[in-house]
């Protein structure tokens, strides 16, 4: 049986404000699954929960995964530490012999595209896009079979994005590690997911669902562009992110689609697919949603 | 080992960056010089005359058993102040509660003469070399308590957060998490109690002591050697010049290095 992450009914409070209910989602192995939502409408303490940083407060969550690794939303290297160093810091917690964590570290380091010299630089000396790598390549590093992501592509330019979204999706081939990313870039999610989930804030929840069948290697760009577009259309979507509602929806028939479950062109829950992936949700509350 | 090479390897430049001090200091020394023509010698010698008495005493042997003696005292008390300081103020700036708890009894031991502390311990200890090293110890303890907890507190919540997500052990959380933080605030707190550590001894020595600089000073004062007593004085400060700046000062810039490397980045 594949590993699985899952999480029932997962609710949340800082003090007495409440940030996250009724969470409910499942993620299995080599499946990418992007959570998106405007800020502050939980992603992060949801991420935080799945990282074991934050102790459960009601509802469930499970992982069978063994290694998960986490990639921050800003880099969180150790000043005093070489990238390379730094890129070695989780092997180093397994116990990993010296020479040869250094020697993955700078395999790894080459993989996002750190040459040597950049490897021996102290972290404050590199650009916000090579620390970013630095931190991804400190996630890869640990061979993980769960990566969860906090906006981690953010702070780059379309360019390095790209590439780092390519050596994700390789890694992800080759390894067949999930992935829970956070993102408040609908493009990005629409290029990397498998699953869109939608968020909405006080308190945050899931408000939409959206599978994508194409493999996130083989989608085109105009496709991604189309499909993007059309998320924006739905109802649930413009409502979680305060945008207007188009008043000339693409024929996408999003009329249709009150149910909150997508099928966008990308021919997402084709119907064995679908019944698959979305049985596990659970039953639907009012505002939830259900396919 | 590399510590040590980059401390030789470091020390010409460094010597050669000091002629701006060195200057100011002879500067120093013709001012001392004008005000001893001024009052005479009895009231203020010239340097030149209190370095060759300098000099006499370390002829005639009796300068360095001296300054042996005191600098065993000062280093014990400073040794233990460091060792206890900085485990305890670690340890409490982990908890939130215990930071909270201390701070009220450390500005109290900080607020605290020597001189007090030096009154209670010469009931408790007597003569014995007790008294200089308590005095020492409780002089330095509650700065390096604070450099400690300071350090301990200030350590960024995001690296913690990381460094539990990447399961590091608690003995690499130490020395790769908060060792390296803390030591930006400890060292120069260890360099604060240095400089405390060695006039506070000769303080303490001059009250209770038979041997050591402090006991030499009140012999000099005694006998209104001038002179001499200027003698010790420049012994003492020149010692604690000599540790400060060739030996503490190279190895924090060592430590350091990863904080001064901003220029020739690639950013």
């Amino acid at each position: 049986m594949s590993r699985e992450l899952r999480i029932d009914g997962l609710a949340h409070a800082y003090a007495l404000r409440s940030v996250l209910d009724d969470i409910s989602l499942r993620l299995t192995a080599g499946r990418t699954l992007a959570l998106v939502g405007p800020s502050g409408c939980g992603k992060t303490t949801l991420l935080h929960l799945c990282a074991g940083l934050l102790t459960v407060q009601k509802g469930s969550l499970a992982s069978d995964f063994l290694r998960p690794a986490v990639m921050f939303q800003q880099p969180r290297l150790l000043p005093w530490k070489t990238t390379r160093d730094n890129i070695a810091l989780g092997l180093k917690a397994t116990g990993m012999r010296p020479a040869e964590r250094e020697a993955r570290a700078e395999t790894m380091g080459r993989a996002v595209g750190l040459d040597k010299l950049a490897l021996d630089l102290f972290p404050h000396a590199l650009s916000g896009g090579m620390q970013s790598r630095a931190a991804l390549a400190r996630a890869l590093a640990l061979s993980p079979d769960l990566l969860l992501m906090d906006e981690p592509f953010s702070a780059l330019d379309i360019g390095l994005k790209g590439q780092l979204h390519r050596l994700l999706l390789d890694h992800q081939t080759e390894h067949g590690l999930a992935v829970l990313m956070i993102t408040h870039d609908l493009m990005e999610a629409v290029r990397l997911a498998d699953t869109i989930l939608v968020m909405a804030a006080d308190p945050g929840r899931l408000v939409h669902r959206v599978e994508l069948t194409t493999p996130a290697r083989q989608r085109g760009e105009s496709d991604i562009y189309r499909t993007t577009a059309e998320l924006l259309q739905e109802p649930a979507v413009c409502a979680s992110f305060g945008l207007d509602l188009p008043r000339t929806g693409i024929a996408t028939g999003c009329h249709h689609r009150r149910s909150g479950c997508a099928v966008l062109p990308l021919r997402a829950c084709s119907s064995a697919d679908g019944a698959g992936t979305c049985a596990a949700t659970p039953a639907p509350r009012k505002k939830g949603f259900s396919c | 080992m590399t510590l040590l090479r980059a401390w030789l390897a470091g020390i010409p430049a460094y010597l050669w960056s000091g002629w701006g001090a060195i200057a100011s200091l002879f500067l120093f020394f013709a001012a001392w010089e004008a005000a001893a023509t001024v009052y005479g010698v009895l009231i203020l010698p010239p340097p030149g005359t209190v370095f060759s008495t300098l000099a006499g005493l370390i002829d005639s042997g009796t300068a360095w058993p001296e300054l042996a003696v005191t600098a065993r005292r000062a280093l014990t008390g400073l040794a233990l102040a460091i060792a206890a300081g900085s485990v305890l103020g670690m340890l409490a700036g982990v908890s939130m509660t215990a930071s909270m708890m201390s701070r009220p009894l450390v500005t109290v031991l900080l607020g605290t003469p020597p001189i007090a502390w030096l009154v209670l311990a010469m009931l408790w200890f007597g003569a014995s070399d007790g008294t200089p090293v308590f005095t020492v110890f409780i002089a330095c303890f509650p700065v390096i308590f604070v450099g400690a907890l300071q350090g301990t507190r200030t350590l960024d919540g995001h690296l913690r957060e990381m460094a539990s997500v990447f399961r590091l052990p608690a003995r690499m959380k130490l020395t790769d998490l908060y060792l390296p933080h803390v030591v930006s605030y400890l060292f120069p707190a260890w360099i604060t109690a240095l400089g405390t550590s060695w006039k506070v001894v000769v303080m303490a020595e001059l009250l209770s002591s038979a041997d050591g600089v402090g006991a030499a000073l009140a012999v000099s004062r005694s006998h209104l050697d001038t002179a001499s007593t200027l003698a010790w004085i420049c012994a003492v400060v020149g010692t604690l010049l000599a540790v400060e700046y060739l030996l503490l000062e190279p190895i924090k810039r060592e430590l350091e290095s990863w904080r001064q490397q901003d220029a020739g980045g690639l950013t």
